[in-house]
């Protein structure tokens, strides 16, 4: 579950986010549209326990955003505009080094398993550096695959991936949410966003207004 | 999981990232070697004379290779943004500093070894007898050099002008690493008695234990800054 409380943040002078206030249960799948620089990914870094916010707390599954980081950073992954990827390393040593920093221990066939999913096996001992932008955006979700976190934040989830890979991410999604997980998601893509997320929102000029999903169309993000 | 599983991981990487790319230790080596060649072209002197000022340059050549060591070693966490993953590490941050510590700490003590034997062939020095206290003298001081250092990478990688910031306020905290491991050595080279220079060896393990628990516990704020 998360829960933001009159999140504010702001730059010097510069307000980015104002008075939001949300809530996204177990099994939603929130997205989050907006124009550029309407404050999406300061809103997810602020979740992600990556910012601090200048106003109000955000709560991740009970838990509180300022003061218990390291048990949400347990709970959660945050799949980046970056990809957090190492480029002298390969997909398995990636996979292998980022699970250990959170605790898990993936034997060689669950990473398999997991790279086959993102459709990336055949490349599995590659360095990262000769990947494509798609192929970094696969491994990184082969990663979240394999940490199976309560809550998954993902930032502008479909740039850089085909239509095969956008379905392997909304299966991923889905399977997310059937296990009582929690997605919150930036995009600008609606209409890849419709068939997974339960409610959506607009930010604009750093305030949050929820919509129907159903009802969005690209003119209102701008 | 244990805090040392996440220093092992992250020696680890650095190691592995290392050895493929080699653009830490060559660059370091490829420095100081430049550095040592114009001292031993500057200086024509016997071996009296060059007991006597070896010490200072060899330290200068070993702390400024440390310095474009530990400007790589948090400046390659930016790229694809891997510095935010290691904030989100669920582990208490002091064990990804150890772990960056040891990283660096190997990568200038290999480069120390290497060069070593450069300024003992070009400056003509005997050092057999003194091998083992010279070792012990360049350990110590690079553990504080790598101690301070990873602290102040970690707090100047995100700042612009981080390449010129670093040293800015690196060098004027390590100078007494600097003056302990000079006057170490030079007594060393010297063949002097330990008892002229042992004040600086403990001085050296002093700042040791200081800074590196001070920069542990920093790194915590550091890191969440």
């Amino acid at each position: 579950m998360i829960a933001c409380h009159g999140i504010g943040k702001s730059y010097g002078h510069f307000q980015v986010l104002h008075d939001v206030n949300l809530t996204v249960a177990e099994g939603e799948c929130f997205a989050l549209f907006g124009p550029n620089g309407a404050g999406k990914t300061t809103l997810l870094k602020i979740l992600a326990t990556l910012e601090r916010p200048s106003a109000g707390h955000c709560e991740m599954l009970g838990m509180h955003g300022l003061k218990d980081k390291d048990a949400i950073r347990a709970n959660l992954m945050f799949l980046a505009h970056g990809t957090h990827l190492y480029e002298e390393l390969n997909a398995k040593e990636n996979v292998a080094f980022a699970l250990a920093l959170r605790g898990h221990r993936p034997t060689d066939r669950d990473v398999k398993l997991a790279l086959d999913r993102v459709a990336i096996g055949a490349f599995a001992d590659m360095k990262v550096r000769y990947y494509s932008a798609g192929m970094k955006k696969r491994l990184a979700l082969a990663k979240a695959m394999l940490a199976k976190p309560k809550i998954l934040l993902l930032d502008e989830p479909f740039t850089a991936l085909d239509a095969a890979g956008t379905e392997i991410l909304r299966g991923y999604v889905r399977e997310r949410l059937s296990e009582h997980g929690t997605v919150f998601l930036s995009t600008h893509d609606h209409d890849k966003t419709r068939p997974i997320a339960s409610r959506a929102g607009i930010l604009r000029h750093g305030a949050l207004q929820e919509v129907a999903i159903e009802a969005l169309k690209s003119d209102d993000l701008f | 999981m244990t805090s040392f599983n996440v220093i092992r991981w992250i020696v680890w990487k650095d190691f592995v990232t290392e050895l493929r790319s080699r653009e830490t230790i060559s660059s370091m080596v490829f420095f100081a070697l430049i550095v040592i060649l114009i001292f031993s072209f500057s200086f024509s002197m016997d071996q009296q004379a060059a007991r006597e000022v070896i010490a200072g340059i060899m330290w200068v050549a070993f702390a400024f290779t440390g310095i474009i060591g530990l400007g790589k070693s948090f400046s390659t966490e930016l790229q694809n943004d891997c510095l935010e993953a290691l904030q989100m590490v669920p582990e208490a941050k002091g064990a990804i500093y150890l772990g960056k510590v040891a990283a660096n700490f190997a990568f200038m003590f290999v480069v120390e070894i290497l060069l070593f034997p450069m300024f003992v062939i070009l400056f003509n020095l005997e050092v057999v007898e003194e091998i083992s206290l010279l070792l012990l003298i360049f350990f110590l001081a690079t553990v504080g050099l790598s101690a301070i250092g990873t602290l102040f990478s970690a707090l100047t990688v995100q700042i612009r002008a981080r390449e010129v910031m670093l040293p800015i306020l690196l060098l004027p905290l390590v100078v007494p690493v600097m003056i302990a491991a000079v006057e170490a050595t030079k007594g060393a080279l010297n063949g002097d008695p330990l008892a002229l220079y042992e004040q600086w060896l403990k001085l050296l393990a002093v700042y040791d234990v200081v800074f590196t628990v001070v920069s542990f516990w920093m790194f915590e704020f550091v890191m969440d800054s």
